[in-house]
């Protein structure tokens, strides 16, 4: 077996094991929680209406049975890894009879764009800026950008969310401050509704590219700070090559690898969700759906997003390790 | 220099979009257009509209507000024309003199929205139907309680019970909710209908439904043009002609979207929010005029004491830890001030003064406690207007001076903290001090953890830790244990030793107890790690207050006797002490008048409870006029 193939095997290996696991711990945590589902059903049905003590005890019998929780843990695992196998995380049990794969089905895409959207801004824009400034270190605007990134970097993104929302929602209202689209449009893909799903999504791409471009910005400024050192640069520049061809083809070029691998991660975790975003827009998506599945112990939900979570992610680092060969013979001798 | 210039500019000349590029409804008119948070958040199976199916779906989207209907209702207010609004009944319920039996008569000329007119059929459906299906909402009661359902005419059914109940017309009176009516036309088509979504809804009540968003963010109801063939046209035309019911997010965005006029009902909002748009926002307005403004609903949060565990098996004990509760300081630290309080184990709010507190009050005043040294008066009448003058000099004249406005406002007395007596209570229950500390009988410290729900609900939260501060500085090891979502868990479990809860709710604008009194009789008390069925969670049970239970399963819902029976409840929970009442739960719901008038009101128009996740409110839809 050549190099590489054995390498892509091992590879593969690893995959399936991180998977293996994680889902393990997944199903193990979510069902330790001290939550249970049909408690939390009981308790919200019988919260406001006259209900007979009697029939509670029916009650929560029927639900077991509905919601197919009266086997032991080894069961439900054993019925949790067959379901996995074909693609299907069972009904939910907050909002029973629903499949929780419809559920995340319907959320999914708007988290997935609002991170891909604000991950890849961020990345571009971060990394290009970041770039220019490592080369152009007396540029006085890049310095002053620098610094900019610096000063929101720190601050939990949460706070630059708050921040928006009171000078676009309140002070100065230009903006939605709730909810992916406007009331009572069609979603068909209009002209209508795609502006309204722009002007809906600006604060909170906003409120993570604001904190999220500072780090690209730093880490590409100090890689392009390293790489302007080596020798290859220096003797490009005194052979009298362009600068911006230096700093396209010599410096960003080079400096970029790691940046890639860490925009392969970050996208790969885009389907955790971004939920405190998610919560302060009233944008919809996973994360909304997760929160409220932990609130209502509703742990196949949990478990079907967790799954999707580490599958993206465990997919995204297999991709970059099945790449970097191709990239870096290094890694293929090693 | 330019730079700066050019943004200036910038900002000066797009300034003015702000006044036209907010616009949350497309294509509706916002002066057609009611707009009314759903506290139930972002609906995560937002296509869901089987009511019947348990918690599938949303239910305070609109749905049972203004789409389902059942045989009564029962305000906690003063209601449109009296309390008790027989609805889809033409009559109240008519039973037989052993409660075996109960017929009700149907109101004839009404329809569902599809034209189909609602008649026995419907009942009959209804009730076989939740015999027969394990699993639905009301499936449990009905099979208990039903032996045989028969409908002698289109208007007439009859229900044979299977041992003799007298409240059971209460499964279908609407506090909050109660059994909805089938459209059997619809569900009869169904073969498993626990997994009908029942999308679009057909409905009884006067809107249907318009669009929703499949992520749950929105719901848009439309009045039907047939709305006269619906039970509250009685009462006239309903106002809106589109209820929204939204999510709005978190309590300061809530307050956001009031103050840009986009959002006209906020179901509930944190006490500052509520202050907030007091100051700034004049044409919001809550339940009272003035502070405290939320509305007090017929729920009375307290201090639960788990009866079993031993800590608390002494009336003594209990009575001690009630006089180190300085209500005045729970009131600031849980509502800043604007709670109504509550020494009795009666919520404070609709018909609860008018039966309770009012005619007790001569009895509180002479309630003499014994310490083992000494007989003292717990009872402080002068409390609530306590609480009124201690914040006066800041909110001035929007603390009512007029004695009996201060005590609809504020409550009226409470337990006068006594350190010296809850001494010689803890003594004579054979606890010591040893320093600055106490300890139990056993020689243990007197340890108690007090449970509080936490960020999901901050108010009470917060109420909980002063109460275990009051007790900490009194030598108790008192601290709270924040318990999140397993709140519900431990509560049913007994997994707690004290908790701020609610195990008393009544009906609100009728004195009947029973709603939540029959719950408490010891025949319902499991032993510790089984679940306690709502809703006496604090696991108390007493001979007498077993009798006041059994007396009053005998007798009518209207029977004057049961007034009195509520008294001897009353005064048995002073005496006992087994929880203790702080207050009611008040409603931060805020009303915006922007767009619409004839809300609800303590003074002027108190017509229905204005909390809109209520079934109730389909009332306020015909009180609702567009502001000219």
């Amino acid at each position: 077996m050549s190099g590489y193939g054995l390498y892509l095997l091992t590879r593969l290996g690893q995959f399936a094991l991180v998977v293996f696991i994680g889902i393990n711990i997944a199903f193990v945590v979510t069902h330790a929680t001290p939550i249970d589902p049909v408690e939390q059903s009981i308790a919200a049905s019988t919260q406001f209406g006259s209900i007979n003590p009697e029939a509670i005890e029916m009650m929560r019998q029927s639900l077991k049975e509905l919601y197919g929780l009266q086997g032991g843990l080894w069961d439900q695992y054993v019925t949790f890894w067959r379901r996995i196998a074909v693609g299907d995380f069972g009904p939910s049990l907050s909002a029973f009879p629903t499949p929780v794969s419809t559920l995340i089905a319907r959320a999914l895409p708007w988290t997935v764009a609002l991170l891909v959207v604000s991950t890849l801004l961020t990345w571009v824009l971060g990394n290009l800026l970041g770039g220019l400034a490592g080369y152009y270190r007396r540029n006085r605007a890049l310095r002053f950008a620098g610094i900019l990134a610096m000063a929101f970097h720190p601050i939990p993104y949460y706070i630059v969310a708050f921040l928006l929302l009171i000078v676009f929602g309140y002070l100065w209202p230009v903006l939605p401050i709730s909810g992916g689209y406007t009331m009572n449009m069609e979603q068909d893909w209009s002209w209508e509704f795609i502006l309204s799903l722009l002007r809906h999504g600006i604060l909170p791409v906003a409120s993570l590219a604001l904190v999220g471009l500072g780090g690209w910005f730093m880490g590409m400024r100090s890689l392009v700070s390293n790489v302007v050192t080596e020798d290859y640069v220096a003797y490009a520049e005194l052979a009298g090559v362009e600068r911006s061809r230096i700093l396209r083809s010599y410096v960003m070029r080079n400096a970029l690898v790691p940046q890639v691998t860490g925009l392969a991660i970050s996208l790969g975790s885009i389907f955790n969700g971004a939920i405190i975003t998610e919560q302060v827009f009233g944008y919809p998506g996973v994360g909304t759906l997760l929160i409220s599945a932990v609130h209502a112990g509703d742990y196949s939900l949990v478990l079907g997003i967790t799954t999707v979570s580490i599958l993206a992610v465990s997919f995204a680092v297999l991709l970059i390790d099945l790449a970097y060969p191709l990239l870096d013979p290094r890694v293929k001798a090693r | 220099m330019r730079l700066w210039r050019a943004v200036a500019a910038l900002v000066v000349a797009v300034w003015p979009l702000g006044a036209i590029a907010q616009g949350t409804i497309s294509d509706l008119p916002r002066k057609e257009t009611l707009i009314v948070e759903n506290p139930e958040g972002t609906i995560k199976n937002a296509g869901w509209f089987n009511i019947w199916a348990i918690n599938a779906g949303s239910q305070s989207n609109g749905l049972q507000q203004l789409g389902m209907d059942t045989f009564w209702y029962i305000d906690p207010q003063k209601g449109v024309d009296g309390v008790w609004d027989n609805s889809l009944a033409s009559e109240k319920p008519i039973y037989n003199a052993d409660f075996t039996e109960m017929t009700v008569k149907l109101r004839k000329g009404i329809t569902w929205s599809d034209g189909v007119e609602f008649t026995a059929d419907d009942v009959l459906y209804t009730i076989q139907t939740h015999m027969k299906t394990n699993g639905l909402r009301w499936s449990a009661p009905v099979q208990i309680n039903v032996a045989e359902v028969s409908a002698p005419d289109p208007q007439t059914v009859v229900f044979k019970l299977k041992k003799p109940n007298s409240r059971f017309h209460a499964l279908f009176t609407v506090r909050w909710n109660a059994m909805w009516m089938m459209p059997k036309h619809v569900f009869e088509k169904v073969p498993d209908i626990t997994k009908f979504d029942n999308n679009p809804p057909v409905t009884l009540g006067a809107y249907t439904l318009k669009s929703f968003d499949p992520n749950g963010k929105w719901y848009i109801w439309q009045k039907r043009d047939d709305w006269k063939r619906t039970t509250v046209a009685r009462f006239g035309e309903p106002g809106p002609k589109y209820v929204a019911y939204i999510d709005p997010g978190p309590p300061d965005k809530r307050v956001i979207a009031q103050m840009n006029h986009e959002l006209d009902i906020i179901h509930d909002t944190s006490p500052e929010g509520m202050f907030k748009l007091a100051k700034d926002s004049p044409t919001s307005h809550g339940w009272f005029k003035g502070f405290p403004y939320a509305h007090p609903d017929p729920t009375l949060p307290a201090v639960l004491l788990n009866a079993e565990n031993p800590m608390f098996k002494s009336r003594d004990v209990r009575w001690a830890l009630a006089l180190l509760i300085d209500i005045k300081a729970v009131s600031l630290a849980s509502y800043r001030g604007a709670a109504t309080i509550s020494a009795i184990a009666i919520p404070p709010t609709g018909a609860g003064p008018q039966y309770y507190h009012e005619p007790l009050e001569a009895w509180l005043k002479t309630f003499e406690l014994d310490t083992g040294k000494r007989k003292i008066k717990p009872y402080d009448p002068t409390i609530g207007k306590q609480i009124a003058d201690m914040l006066r000099p800041s909110l001035k004249d929007q603390i009512p001076t007029d004695p009996a406005e201060i005590a609809k406002a504020f409550g009226r007395g409470w337990w006068k903290p006594n350190p010296q007596a809850a001494t010689e209570l803890l003594q004579r229950a054979g606890y010591t001090k040893k320093g600055d500390k106490w300890y139990m009988p056993d020689g243990k410290p007197f340890t108690i953890h007090v449970m509080v729900e936490g960020d999901l609900r901050p108010v009470m939260t917060r109420a909980g830790s002063m109460v275990a501060q009051q007790w900490r500085q009194f030598g108790i090891d008192a601290s709270t244990v924040v318990a999140q979502g397993s709140m519900f868990d431990r509560r049913q479990a007994g997994d707690y030793e004290a908790m701020i809860s609610w195990s008393v709710e009544t009906w609100g604008g009728h004195p009947d107890l029973a709603y939540f009194l029959d719950s408490w009789h010891s025949q319902f008390v499991v032993p510790p790690g089984k679940p306690q069925p709502a809703r006496n969670w604090q696991r108390w049970s007493n001979p007498e207050l077993d009798k006041i239970i059994e007396d009053t399963r005998k007798i009518g819902f209207d029977d004057p006797k049961g007034v009195e029976l509520g008294r001897d409840y009353v005064k048995l929970m002073v005496r006992e002490m087994p929880i203790i009442p702080l207050m009611s739960y008040n409603v931060f719901t805020v009303m915006d008048e922007t767009y619409w008038t004839g809300y609800p009101n303590a003074a002027t128009a108190p017509y229905t409870d204005p909390v809109p996740n209520w079934g109730n409110t389909k009332y306020m839809m015909v009180k609702l006029k567009p502001k000219q």
